[in-house]
């Protein structure tokens, strides 16, 4: 009872000294309209015999319709002797099939007003495509021959390995990849998930062979969903998909097995990479926060709205409107699989890196320690429920959105639960999860630039440096 | 689309497929028109716009919008600058007081412009200085291409420009150009026409019209010969080659074929230039570029623009190598044309693109805006699918045989540091 009533008082106080700090509204502004709720996308889910599931939403609108493919299985999923191989793959698997070459394919899917777009991530391998609604049939056709029969020529992976390496090479001097790739690291030790992105070796040693290999173990339909969005209708697209890829037969082996949940807790300690001549010290904090799925994964991503995943957070008002310290702050909370990475990042000139160090250090642990004002509160509930809205204008974003989802083990209609769940979040809630996660002795400090001004920046903090893995 | 008495231009376009909606107040005044000695201003000012009024003091605008559930950006381009928003129907009376809020008055205190000096400058560390390449395809280029200010400066703005700016700029600035009569506001969503008539009148109403001044001509005169560079960068790993030709005006019979062309030569894998260069004969690791590219679509500019290559190629393959291949794939172009399929497929994926853009509210609302601002009409954004289907295979011909050749170009190549005889980037070194 003390307690409640001791943290009661607390908050008065806060929200009391951050209306305080902010202007008054001017009288005359109208106030916001009605809400009007996002009605969650109708999907029509279906799996095939072959375990192919197939996830459908219909709707009129531009004569485009958007596809999304994923498999299981990503970087996370490649062998320790080839990592990142998977870019690789990605890279190559649009390069051939066994009766149409790289060319034809690019034509063909040009001629229905699309592009093939591979990736992958840490937890899958992702095709897209997006072409209009008079071509779905193009557009079923080139993804389930992709799927089914792709041949990774010998000559277009020598190709795509050399290019691969070149661009490596070009990344090696973007200090926004090398602080990526430097906290993955240190994140995640030796779990599956420290691999960022492909090593020159593994690239180097990289065959066709190798290729054919994961496309073997990953590829196949009980591991695999198609989401269609767009202008058609379901029954045509159903009789187009069942047609193409209804004979695709998984392998006796059984999958692979998603990896542990990461639960290393690295030293809380400040890693430099050296990057001389640098202008810029470009400064990244990591630490883990909730799974999506978990309880208080929305109440995470309240807390991280409050302090620094809007343009009028606190962090940001801070550092770049307040102090004019940097043009990018930035946080946000990243969901895979098997861990969540919170993460923090600001590109700062040399003289300031300390300072906006010490900032960063106070932002989070203001969050962790008081809570945010009730105008805070709503504004930025307000704003993810929005922003879910406003992600999901677009068809192709929507059919992202929910492969995603399956990839994670999530229901499709999470996107309709999702804004509720924010709308339900409590002051509590935000305040237990702020504690949880955001404490700044819960961070990695990854710092890219120049050696000596980042060693002679940091040591006022008192935290160990070393040099980045 | 309706025109209020203050002058300012209205157009809405309805979709009810989200409850939501984007908005975009473009201004007719971008890098050309900046004053000399003040490189970089209209960006700079940009960003003046969002530091407050006197109703609504620094921090009103994120606060409303980003509370109201959207956001809000700003972009400065060549010919305009545009505001834009997007967010949950809900928000919209509260972003059109905003508008219209800021269309009146500034809050033109020192004390914002400093700040948002160190913010510009920095944002020129991260997108120039500390990247490699630093944009010299879209900064550097247009500096040799052209021959007269306005076209050629460095938009981005050097430190010396940036520095010297003063309040009263920004207030001279704002009165010039930030008039209602040179705005077009557009919105797009989930709105009925007539609403937001009423409610552009009810804030935009008491908004005064100011004189603007007459444009200025912003021709080129002629370029006679190649122009050829070399730049160091002490960022990239890898060379790469950035080449301009100057492109006709919008609106002449040669500017459709134009955009077409660039299409053609970049637009995807299918693209002759990445079949070429990357695929035939492996003289370069990418291939990007189009007209007026990377700062708009080649449906929208109002003055000189180029038609732009960006090419990074592997570090054992020379200049001279990758020069060949691409004149090689210009001269079969403007020798042969395209093939009345290769046509088809460019044009159906242009389509396709179009329609993406048109999808997405906010960068429907730009597409609209522009078209009025430029033209006093939006007929040209529904019309575009329609047109690019006209283009025919001996224009696509005849305008590669007349514009893409050596007399019509300017080529930098930017190698890193350890090369020699290379002179300075125009974007700046520290």
């Amino acid at each position: 009872m003390k307690i409640a009533n001791t943290c009661g008082a607390l908050i008065l106080l806060v929200g009391m000294s951050f209306a305080q700090k902010e202007a008054p509204l001017p009288p005359d502004l109208p106030p916001y309209g009605p809400e009007k709720p996002l009605q969650a996308p109708a999907v029509n889910t279906t799996r095939l015999d072959n375990g192919l599931t197939v996830w459908l939403v219909s709707e009129p609108g531009f004569p485009k319709v958007a596809f999304q493919v994923a498999v299981r299985g990503g970087l996370a999923a490649d062998s320790p002797d080839r990592p990142g191989i998977s870019e690789l793959l990605a890279k190559t698997i649009d390069q051939g099939t066994k009766t149409r070459n790289a060319k034809q394919i690019a034509q063909e899917l040009q001629a229905a007003g699309g592009d093939l777009n591979a990736a992958t991530e840490k937890d899958d391998t992702e095709i897209s495509t997006s072409v209009l609604s008079s071509r779905i049939e193009t557009g079923v056709n080139l993804l389930a021959d992709i799927l089914q029969n792709a041949s990774f020529p010998d000559a277009e992976v020598t190709l795509a390995k050399r290019n691969l390496a070149d661009s490596l090479q070009q990344q090696e001097s973007e200090p926004s990849f090398l602080a990526a790739r430097a906290m993955a690291k240190v994140l995640f030790g030796d779990h599956p998930y420290h691999v960022a992105a492909p090593t020159p070796e593994s690239i180097a040693a990289a065959t066709p062979a190798d290729l054919r290999k994961i496309y073997g173990q990953r590829f196949r339909p009980d591991q695999c969903i198609m989401v269609v969005v767009g202008d058609f209708e379901d029954a045509r697209m159903m009789e187009l998909v069942k047609s193409k890829l209804g004979a695709w037969k998984a392998p006796n082996e059984s999958p692979l097995e998603a990896p542990d949940n990461a639960s290393a807790t690295p030293e809380h300690a400040v890693y430099v990479v050296p990057r001389p001549g640098s202008v810029q010290t470009t400064l990244r904090l990591g630490s883990f926060g909730p799974l999506r799925g978990a309880p208080d994964y929305e109440a995470a991503e309240v807390a991280n709205a409050i302090y620094g995943g809007t343009f009028s957070s606190r962090l940001t008002s801070n550092i770049r409107e307040d102090k004019g310290y940097t043009y990018t702050p930035f946080s946000f909370l990243r969901p895979y699989r098997r861990a969540a990475v919170l993460t923090t990042g600001a590109d700062v000139r040399n003289e300031v890196t300390g300072p906006t160090l010490n900032e960063i250090m106070y932002e989070m642990n203001r969050l962790a320690t008081t809570s945010p004002s009730e105008e805070e509160l709503t504004k930025t509930k307000r704003y993810l429920v929005g922003s879910e809205a406003i992600n999901l204008q677009a068809r192709s974003a929507v059919a992202q959105e929910l492969a995603t989802l399956w990839v994670d083990n999530l229901p499709p209609d999470y996107i309709g639960t999702y804004g509720q769940k924010i709308s339900a979040a409590t002051k509590d809630d935000v305040d237990s999860a702020a504690r949880k996660y955001f404490p700044f002795a819960h961070t990695v400090v990854v710092a890219v630039g120049e050696e000596n001004v980042v060693r002679d920046a940091m040591a006022p903090f008192g935290m160990a440096v070393h040099t980045a893995p | 689309m309706k025109k209020l008495p203050n002058g300012l231009t209205v157009v809405v376009s309805e979709d009810h497929s989200a409850p939501t909606f984007g908005l975009c107040v473009s201004y007719g005044i971008g890098f050309r028109l900046e004053p000399e000695g003040r490189t970089g201003f209209a960006h700079l000012f940009e960003h003046m716009m969002f530091e407050g009024t006197p109703n609504a003091p620094k921090g009103v605008l994120d606060r409303v919008i980003e509370g109201g559930g959207g956001n809000n950006n700003g972009d400065t381009r060549y010919d305009h600058t545009e505001y834009i928003e997007t967010a949950p129907i809900s928000t919209l009376d509260p972003v059109l007081w905003i508008e219209a809020d800021r269309m009146k008055t500034l809050d033109f205190s020192p004390k914002n412009l400093e700040n948002q000096r160190n913010v510009v400058e920095e944002e020129v560390r991260v997108n120039v200085l500390n990247r490699p390449y630093g944009l010299f395809f879209a900064i550097d280029l247009p500096g040799k291409a052209f021959d007269t200010y306005p076209n050629a400066h460095n938009f981005y703005g050097d430190f010396k420009d940036l520095d010297a700016a003063k309040i009263e700029d920004v207030k001279a600035f704002y009165e010039q150009y930030y008039a209602p009569n040179n705005a077009v506001l557009a919105v797009v969503g989930d709105v009925k026409p007539d609403e937001v008539f009423a409610k552009t009148e009810k804030y935009f109403a008491s908004v005064p019209s100011r004189p603007t001044p007459p444009r200025p001509k912003v021709d080129e005169p002629p370029q006679n010969a190649e122009r050829r560079s070399t730049q160091t960068d002490k960022l990239a790993r890898v060379p790469a080659l950035a080449i301009g030709y100057r492109m006709p005006a919008r609106h002449t019979p040669d500017a459709l074929p134009a955009a077409v062309t660039g299409e053609l030569l970049h637009n995807g894998q299918a693209s002759r230039l990445y079949q070429a260069l990357v695929k035939d004969k492996e003289v370069a690791i990418s291939v990007d570029g189009g007209v007026n590219w990377p700062l708009g679509s080649p449906f929208e500019y109002n003055g000189p623009t180029l038609l732009t290559s960006f090419i990074v190629y592997p570090p054992n393959v020379t200049e001279d190598q990758v020069l060949a291949a691409y004149d090689a794939a210009i001269k079969d172009l403007a020798e042969k044309g395209p093939s009345p399929q290769d046509l088809e497929r460019i044009v159906a994926k242009m389509r396709s693109d179009w329609y993406d853009q048109l999808e997405i509210p906010i960068s429907r609302a730009s597409a609209l805006s522009h078209a009025v601002l430029f033209d006093n009409s939006f007929d040209a954004v529904y019309q575009i699918p329609e047109d690019l289907a006209k283009v025919t295979p001996a224009q696509v011909r005849a305008f590669a045989a007349k514009y893409l050749i050596a007399t019509n170009r300017t080529i930098i190549n930017r190698v890193p540091a350890s090369a020699s005889q290379a002179e300075k980037p125009q974007g700046g070194e520290l």
